[in-house]
């Protein structure tokens, strides 16, 4: 297990953005061992057809757009949440009419089972594709039944467009900066894409800040100091989302020529102290 | 063709803009340069420009005014209007005479806008004006009034090693006006965004064909798609170069480079196809019985078939051997040859149609309908095979209200499985057909029979018609002349001065007329007629007295041979000739007590019109 801390020189998004869109990674970060310790884990190890271990994840259920026009209709069914037998669960995204919905798949989570303040969250993933799919490995905070959206506060680790397969995003929302306005930065991969092999996703977060890191690339260092709201993400600790979804504010609409199904595969999601 | 050059020219910011993706020129030590551009603003080094053979030869231009990104130049293309006479369309292929590695790129890009929405028809490269071997190309890509770059994925750049075609295009007029379309920025680039690659034989369905030793079959059906860096699906058209085929049996059946299969054996064998490494969907499944058992060799007369079908003769115009007729037909065709024997597959068969309007066929002088069938698989119980024969009418073409049609049915144990059956069917059992002077359609219709192949489909006189006029010459004799004395023959020198039309008060007409080619002795209206030889004849050395005759309407026909006397004998003929010509060896003994040492006449009576020919003694 190897982690990371980064030492950052400069921190304007402009000159970061242009080191990720060029043909030149600039490996030469600088980096300071840190000793994280394990504290959570699915390795999702299960024979083929498994679906996710119910003391470690939950499901949401229906097709009710949840808050983003989302077009499917989210399953517990192992038609799109299973194991594959080679070590990854996959969420699978299909084009079915399903109790009224043109599309389905899965969203899983970890709410009432794990969460946590800080520390670091990180997944090993492949990306499914196509226009109008929407994967996301996300956290939300254990207080949004309480204190509401954006209020609670939102990490997004990984975000992906399905029609820009080679470009994820990492964003926080919170008050004042949700949505639209949320703090976010794209990473573009050279010469490849998030489809066609697996990437390690993560965050590391701080009392004062949060990194965001592609194949522990750091990309983006949200700080305290950054946000024009409250900064919300020392109330309360964070659960796990992971899902794929179809249409939406942020992805648009799938069209004929998205292929389907569409699959997200996940290696393995761990959390460390 | 006109032909363009242009001298090597490239702006030193463009190294700059591409240069990380040169890198990949350093990957190998490839023989050849692996230049990826092909016009930047302008041709790149060694390039040449020709244009398709058809298309308007002035189509392509350098273009200075309409570039993209302010360059200096772009390529245009002015698309003619429908029925321009300097040609149909724009289209060329952009080649070097220098090979390019281009092993290193994954896909072909540009810049294009037109001066109108537009489908360009083909675009795409490997075009070298030669074998194209690697041409890879998209179908229909659409371009609009701004600049937008497009994609052609490579669908294996590993075979990319020595390419000549760079570039090439295609297109026509839009709803039949021309218009104008910029490309700009074309080059090779190794993108990294193209993925999940598939590929496709028989478009990628599972195939199974019946197949014998000696039958060739083709894997067509060859796709290749790429997911593109937008995430939608591209379809590439590819060449089968770019495929690698095995099969699953080689003693069964063998597959050559270019998807060819031949079947060399008995067996099932399975050819798959990959590209590069990527296994394409869909097979062809060969089961074959091994050797291919040939319908029964036609061995009538070609002067009394029409053939429809047949390598035994030659067959008459045939519009189609299956109409495809929409939308009740299933029946496909996979139609095979078996050392030069070319035989009608049926698959997948409830009815087809067998069309022969331009002409139709005037049946009149035939008298049967012939077919040999097939069904390799055992009979299925209450299997039915039907033949419905349709005459077109008198205005000669299909409906108009004067079609007529009759149906014969056939069933177990006419039909069998597994063994050629031979049909014949009379006319005469056609009792719906009003006529069978247009004849334009035969159709098959069956119940329980998903396949069969058929063969020699002919019509034919059974000898029960006899024309009037002989179609052809009587046979030509085969006796040695040394063993002959000839009375009347093209083949023999005859006995000279003979009359062939003493006055001895016969009504008969006689001519000499030419049939086949061939001179023939004609008597019309036939009530007796002489023959005086030219000298008198000593056969008493010969057997046979041999004449080919030939008649459709005597109902009698007598010869007789006389010798002075006069002494004469007749010998009656079977008239009339039916199935044609009939060639006959009458033994001299029959005429009896003809002086066979001292002949000089012979005689014929009887009625109807006549024709004779190879009248010698042997």
């Amino acid at each position: 297990m190897t982690h990371y801390k980064f030492i950052i020189k400069f921190f304007a998004i402009t000159p970061l953005l242009f080191l990720a869109s060029s043909c030149q990674v600039d490996d030469k970060q600088k980096i300071e061992q840190k000793n994280w310790s394990l504290v959570w884990s699915d390795d999702f190890n299960d024979a083929s057809g498994t679906q996710p271990n119910p003391t470690k994840w939950t499901y949401d259920i229906g097709n009710s757009g949840w808050g983003n026009s989302e077009l499917q209709y989210y399953t517990n069914r192992p038609e799109n949440v299973a194991t594959d037998g080679n070590g990854n669960l996959v969420i699978t995204a299909k084009s079915e009419i399903y109790n009224g919905a043109p599309f389905t798949s899965a969203r899983i989570k970890t709410q009432g089972l794990f969460s946590q303040k800080q520390g670091r969250f990180e997944a090993r993933i492949k990306t499914p594709y196509g226009p109008g799919i929407w994967p996301a490995f996300w956290l939300l905070s254990d207080n949004v039944n309480t204190v509401g959206w954006p209020q609670c506060g939102e990490i997004d680790i990984m975000e992906l467009r399905g029609q820009q397969p080679h470009i994820i995003n990492g964003s926080l929302h919170g008050p004042g900066y949700s949505g639209g306005n949320a703090m976010t930065t794209p990473y573009s991969i050279p010469n490849t894409r998030f489809d066609v092999d697996y990437h390690l996703f993560a965050v590391e977060w701080y009392e004062d800040h949060i990194d965001y890191f592609v194949d522990d690339y750091l990309y983006q260092r949200i700080k305290k100091s950054d946000v024009s709201g409250e900064w919300v993400f020392n109330n309360s600790s964070f659960y796990i989302i992971l899902n794929v979804a179809v249409g939406g504010n942020y992805v648009g609409f799938p069209t004929a020529q998205t292929p389907f199904p569409q699959k997200m595969y996940i290696d393995y999601v761990k959390v460390y102290q | 063709m006109k032909k363009y050059s242009f001298i090597i020219y490239i702006a030193s910011s463009l190294l700059f803009f591409t240069s990380c993706e040169r890198d990949v020129e350093n990957l190998d030590a490839a023989t050849y340069p692996t230049n990826g551009e092909v016009f930047i603003d302008a041709f790149s080094s060694g390039l040449n420009y020709a244009a398709f053979g058809g298309s308007v030869p002035t189509a392509f231009q350098v273009d200075n005014a309409v570039t993209y990104n302010n360059s200096s130049a772009s390529m245009r293309f002015d698309v003619p209007n429908a029925n321009d006479p300097n040609g149909a369309y724009a289209g060329g292929s952009y080649f070097t005479n220098m090979p390019r590695n281009l092993s290193g790129y994954d896909a072909l890009t540009f810049w294009a806008k037109s001066s109108q929405t537009a489908t360009i028809d083909v675009v795409g490269f490997g075009n070298d004006f030669g074998e194209n071997k690697y041409q890879a190309s998209i179908s229909g890509l659409q371009v609009s009034t701004a600049w937008k770059k497009y994609i052609i994925p490579i669908p294996d750049p590993s075979k990319l090693t020595a390419e000549k075609g760079m570039f090439f295009i295609s297109e026509g007029p839009e709803n039949n006006n021309g218009y104008s379309f910029w490309i700009d920025e074309v080059k090779f680039e190794k993108l990294g965004t193209i993925a999940h690659p598939q590929a496709t034989i028989l478009n990628g369905a599972n195939q199974t064909v019946t197949s014998f030793i000696g039958v060739s079959n083709t894997v067509n059906g060859l796709t290749a798609i790429f997911n593109m860096p937008n995430g939608t699906n591209q379809a590439v058209n590819v060449t089968p170069y770019y495929f690698t085929f095995s099969s699953s049996n080689t003693n069964v059946a063998t597959v050559s480079p270019l998807g060819v299969v031949n079947t060399i054996g008995a067996g099932t064998a399975t050819i798959t196809g990959k590209l590069g490494s990527i296994n394409a969907t869909g097979s062809l499944i060969i089961n074959s019985p091994g050797s291919f058992v040939h319908a029964p060799t036609p061995t009538r007369s070609p002067s009394s078939v029409t053939s429809l079908f047949s390598d035994a003769y030659t067959n008459v115009p045939v519009d189609y051997y299956n109409g495809y007729w929409a939308p009740y037909q299933t029946t496909q065709s996979a139609d095979f040859e078996v050392a030069g024997d070319h035989v009608l597959n049926y698959t997948n068969f409830n009815f087809v149609g067998v069309q022969f309007s331009s002409p139709v066929i005037d049946a009149t002088m035939r008298t049967h309908l012939h077919l040999d069938l097939y069904i390799p698989s055992t009979l299925a119980s209450g299997a039915i095979f039907k033949v419905q024969v349709v005459d077109f009418g008198a205005d000669g073409v299909y409906g108009g209200g004067n079609d007529t049609s009759s149906t014969r049915t056939f069933t177990a144990p006419t039909l069998q499985g597994q063994n050629w059956v031979s049909l014949d069917i009379p006319f005469s059992s056609l009792t719906g057909l009003a006529s069978r002077s247009h004849l334009g359609q035969i159709i098959f219709e069956g119940t329980n029979i998903t396949n069969f192949y058929t063969d020699n489909i002919y019509f034919y006189n059974d000898g029960s018609i006899i024309p009037s006029v002989p179609t052809v010459a009587a046979p030509t004799p085969t006796t040695p002349s040394s063993n002959v004395i000839s009375i009347f023959s093209d083949a023999y020198t005859n006995v000279a001065g003979t009359n062939f039309n003493p006055n001895w008060g016969q009504a008969t007409q006689t001519s000499i007329v030419s049939i086949g080619g061939n001179n023939t002795f004609k008597m019309q209206g036939l009530n007796y007629q002489g023959i005086q030889l030219g000298s008198n004849q000593n056969v008493s050395s010969k057997t046979f007295l041999h004449v080919d005759y030939y008649t459709a309407n005597s109902t009698s026909l007598k010869i007789y041979l006389i010798s002075p006397g006069p002494v004469e004998t007749p010998y009656t003929l079977t008239v009339p000739s039916m199935g044609g010509w009939q060639s006959i060896d009458i033994p001299l003994t029959s005429f009896s007590p003809v002086d066979l040492s001292n002949v000089f006449q012979l005689k014929f009576d009887g009625n109807g019109d006549i024709y004779m020919d190879n009248i010698y003694f042997k």
